[in-house]
């Protein structure tokens, strides 16, 4: 008897305990206000420690976001995706586009008294590229074609030689190589901010390691950052040249790892603004405070044309072939019922929303889309790809990472195309995803399911990849009129850009023509951002969320 | 004594560079490398493996590896927190684990012996069920369930405490993971405290002191209990560790700034040095804790350590 007691209790328990892991569904509804006594704090979750603080060496999202806001760019990103002036009060180009001056604002200042001068920049430029340094990010300068970055990276030439000048202590010169239509959208990118070089050079090796080790200008300032922990913190800079349009007191920043906890937290009034994780997007996409955001990234299938050995031999340079396991997946059930998340499916290789032309419309509006499913032609490309191959069955190992939804879609896109496509086998080879990364580095594969995300607004971030010889060209595809298209895009067409713009759209129809990348989606995720909060913005490239703008009207 | 305290010591030395070899081996053979993102060019890639001493051939690797975890200096961290020295991530986050780990060891101990011993006493009673089931519980429950079901009811609905640890509350805010995180060793500890109490007190010896008219608060909680300990404190040592290690995911759920989080936040991003340096850590509190639990035998049973030092001669 005792024993059935016991037995029934452990059940209830079980029931109770279970019951209230599954079903937590409270209302949304904001249980705390974000301002009392008059100040807006603003909290907000994340789901990463800080990495880097120094603008140089930083290269996660969240870690550029913040450096935006304590150290501001020359530029910011405008609510419409174009460029408003930031610590740049004016600027001026000569009439071949290589050669900009920028006017850094009279009253603009370091939090310990010192002006905001053009040899800030100089000096942070100038680590950027200084090979010492090995920053990830100093790539940026070489799109930026500023001039001599190509040799300084390489080591062949001083970082003193990079074509960035202080004129006089407020006016800063740039040479550069070829125009650039995209120049001031790249100046908004955080690895362009200035550094207070007394101040770095002062700190040394512990320049950005901690709160007390950062010299701000912007907006912000960093008023906690404990290292190694849970939470970091900016409050207002005062002595901000425009503080009047500054609204916000104080930013919390919250790391939790549990994306369950994070939403929680959002419910209990802890956070204002987290960002959700794929599984939750279709929860909560009903809840006031919702907010989609389409990311740049793009996922694709990459196939190896040239393999690093005779091994990996798959019959992917047929084009037949490649058209055909291009055409044969579904990409909407991927996306509808797979990942549920806001992505959509990607029938072209530059995503929506990265890039507006000089019509004023987003690349995608004015061009055509490309290898949309359809499986009848899948079927008719396969039987040509036998014929030419003179095979009937081809086997295809499949690189995938093992992390998130991944494998899913992996196993997923390995159902539909071979029951699409009856003899194309497909192995599933899962890694983590920084081995997989070098396996497609080093050419040793045979297809990768892989994504790209644009360092900048323009379709050069995605299409330079393709060019014969590009580090990124996983799949060595190598074709005369793309490469042409891209260094006319890069050079003489640069000043005429409408004509650019045609280019670059027969760049991308040659990549998918030619099948370079078989494109699965394009992601999209979304965010929950406490009703009466203003100003968010979430921009697929460099600084996601501009606080300066953000604000707490209840 | 001191000859069986200078073996244990000199065994757990021999262990902790067994360990470390073994750790540096094994990191050795996992692919990628911290560097290895799309955006870097192999260019860049050689020239951070050259900063960081990471394209030297691997016994000087290794060498340098030993030379300076001997020194304390456990190198900086290549991705988590750039440039940062590990010792300062480490300091900041052993208190934190170190806290709540304790936390829990004391409280499961205290409430498992408790529970043990009560059930061991009054045998086949309501109470002993009730111990019985609990310790069930304890045992088949991974403690994040008891993590998100208290966060769910007492930090999210009645808001009686934080739901996530913040350092303005630093005892209210750990309440939650401790408790979660002690159900576990409170059950072992309650049924390794029964077992071990029911078969002392049925034992020659205390049916002696029974008729030798020793109080019964005397017997149990002097004679009864010290007998017991033995085979608890054994499980102790490996139940702590475990608490730690095992305390990854109630950090996460309650995003506490402590080893284990920064342990996962490592191997996710190929962070070697911090890997190294967490299991490093970990490994070195677990020879020291096996170390304590040797002596304590001794001290509490002369019988093990008369054993083992007749065996010697």
């Amino acid at each position: 008897m005792k024993k059935l007691i016991s037995i029934l209790l452990a059940l209830a328990i079980v029931v109770t305990v279970l019951s209230a892991c599954g079903s937590s569904s409270p209302d949304p509804v904001a249980n705390q206000t974000v301002s009392d006594d008059g100040r807006k704090i603003l909290n907000v979750g994340r789901s990463n420690e800080l990495f880097d603080m120094d603008s140089t060496i930083a290269t996660e999202a969240d870690c550029l976001e913040v450096i935006s806001a304590i150290i501001e760019p020359l530029f910011y990103t405008g609510p419409d995706g174009t460029p408003v002036n930031a610590l740049a009060e004016s600027y001026e180009v000569n009439e071949s586009g290589t050669e900009y001056i920028f006017h850094i604002r009279q009253n603009a200042n370091w939090m310990n008294g010192t002006p905001v001068t053009a040899d800030d920049f100089v000096f942070a430029w100038r680590r950027l590229v200084d090979p010492v340094n090995a920053s990830e990010y100093s790539f940026m300068m070489e799109v930026a074609a500023v001039k001599n970055a190509t040799p300084i990276i390489c080591g062949e030439m001083a970082p003193e030689e990079l074509g960035v000048y202080a004129v006089d202590s407020k006016t800063l010169k740039v040479e550069i190589d070829h125009p650039v239509t995209y120049f001031l959208n790249l100046m908004t990118f955080p690895s362009f901010c200035p550094i207070n070089e007394a101040y770095a050079t002062e700190k040394g090796s512990q320049y950005a390691l901690g709160a007390d080790n950062l010299l701000c200008c912007g907006p912000f300032y960093m008023s906690a950052w404990e290292v190694g922990g849970n939470t970091y913190q900016l409050k207002k800079n005062d002595s901000y040249y425009d503080a009047e349009h500054v609204y916000l007191d104080e930013i919390n920043f919250q790391i939790i790892k549990d994306s369950q906890q994070t939403m929680l937290a959002y419910e209990n009034g802890d956070l204002d603004y987290v960002r959700l994780s794929g599984d939750q997007v279709a929860r909560y996409q009903n809840y006031e405070g919702f907010t989609r955001i389409e990311e740049g990234y793009l996922w694709y299938l990459s196939p190896n044309l040239n393999p690093s050995s005779t091994e990996l031999s798959t019959g992917l340079e047929n084009l037949n072939l490649r058209m055909a396991i291009a055409l044969s997946y579904d990409k909407e059930i991927i996306c509808n019922e797979l990942l549920k998340d806001g992505s959509i499916p990607a029938n072209f290789a530059i995503p929506n929303k990265l890039a507006i032309g000089p019509d004023g419309k987003d690349f995608r509006e004015t061009t055509d889309t490309y290898l949309k499913t359809d499986k009848a032609k899948a079927q008719e490309y396969w039987e040509k790809a036998k014929a030419e191959l003179g095979v009937d069955e081809v086997t295809i190992e499949l690189i995938y990472d093992d992390s998130d939804a991944t494998p899913t879609i992996a196993q997923f896109l390995q159902s539909e195309i071979e029951n699409t496509l009856p003899g194309v086998h497909l192995d599933l080879k899962a890694q983590p995803k920084k081995s997989r990364t070098d396996l497609m580095q080093k050419r040793n594969y045979e297809m990768g399911l892989t994504r790209w995300g644009p360092d900048y607004a323009d379709p050069m971030t995605y299409l330079d990849m393709w060019t014969t010889g590009s580090t990124y060209n996983y799949g060595e595809w190598s074709n005369a009129e793309y490469d042409q298209l891209i260094a006319d895009a890069n050079g003489e067409l640069a000043n005429d850009p409408a004509a650019r713009w045609e280019a670059l759209k027969q760049a991308e129809k040659l990549v998918m023509d030619n099948a370079v990348i078989l494109p699965v989606y394009q992601k999209g995720t979304a965010a929950m951002v406490r009703p009466g909060i203003t100003g968010i913005s979430f921009f697929p490239v460099g600084v996601g969320t501009i606080y300066k703008s953000v604000d707490i009207v209840k | 004594m001191l000859k069986y305290t200078a073996k244990r010591i000199l065994l757990a030395v021999v262990t902790t560079f067994l360990i470390l070899t073994l750790l540096f081996i094994m990191l050795q053979a996992m692919p990628g490398s911290p560097f290895n993102d799309e955006k870097i060019t192999q260019v860049q890639r050689a020239a951070l493996e050259a900063k960081y001493g990471l394209d030297k051939p691997l016994y000087i690797q290794y060498f340098n590896y030993v030379k300076s975890m001997l020194r304390g200096d456990f190198g900086v961290s290549y991705v988590i927190q750039k440039n940062m020295p590990i010792s300062e991530l480490l300091k900041v986050r052993v208190p934190v684990s170190l806290q709540i780990g304790g936390q829990a060891v004391i409280l499961g101990t205290i409430i498992g012996i408790f529970l043990g011993i009560v059930a061991a006493i009054k045998r086949n009673s309501f109470a002993d069920s009730f111990a019985t089931f609990v310790s069930v519980i304890g045992v088949s429950f991974p403690s994040y369930v008891f993590a998100l079901a208290m966060s769910y009811f007492i930090g999210f609905k009645m808001e009686w405490l934080p739901l996530l640890y913040t350092t303005s509350h630093p005892f209210l805010s750990t309440i939650m993971p401790t408790i979660s995180m002690c159900m576990f060793s409170m059950a072992t500890v309650a049924r390794f405290a029964r077992t071990e109490m029911v078969e002392v007190l049925g034992s020659d010896y205390m049916t002696l002191a029974d008729a030798k008219g020793i109080p019964t608060r005397r017997l149990i909680g002097v004679h009864a209990l010290r007998n017991t300990l033995i085979p608890i404190i054994t499980v102790l040592a490996p139940l702590t560790m475990e608490l730690m290690t095992g305390s990854l995911v109630v950090e996460q759920i309650f995003a506490i700034p402590g080893l284990g989080s920064l342990l996962v936040t490592a191997i996710q991003f190929n962070d070697y040095n911090v890997v190294l340096a967490v299991i490093f850590f970990y490994s070195i509190a677990f020879i020291l804790m096996m170390l304590v639990v040797d002596i304590l035998y001794g001290v509490i049973d002369p019988r093990i350590r008369l054993a083992k030092e007749e065996r010697k001669v």
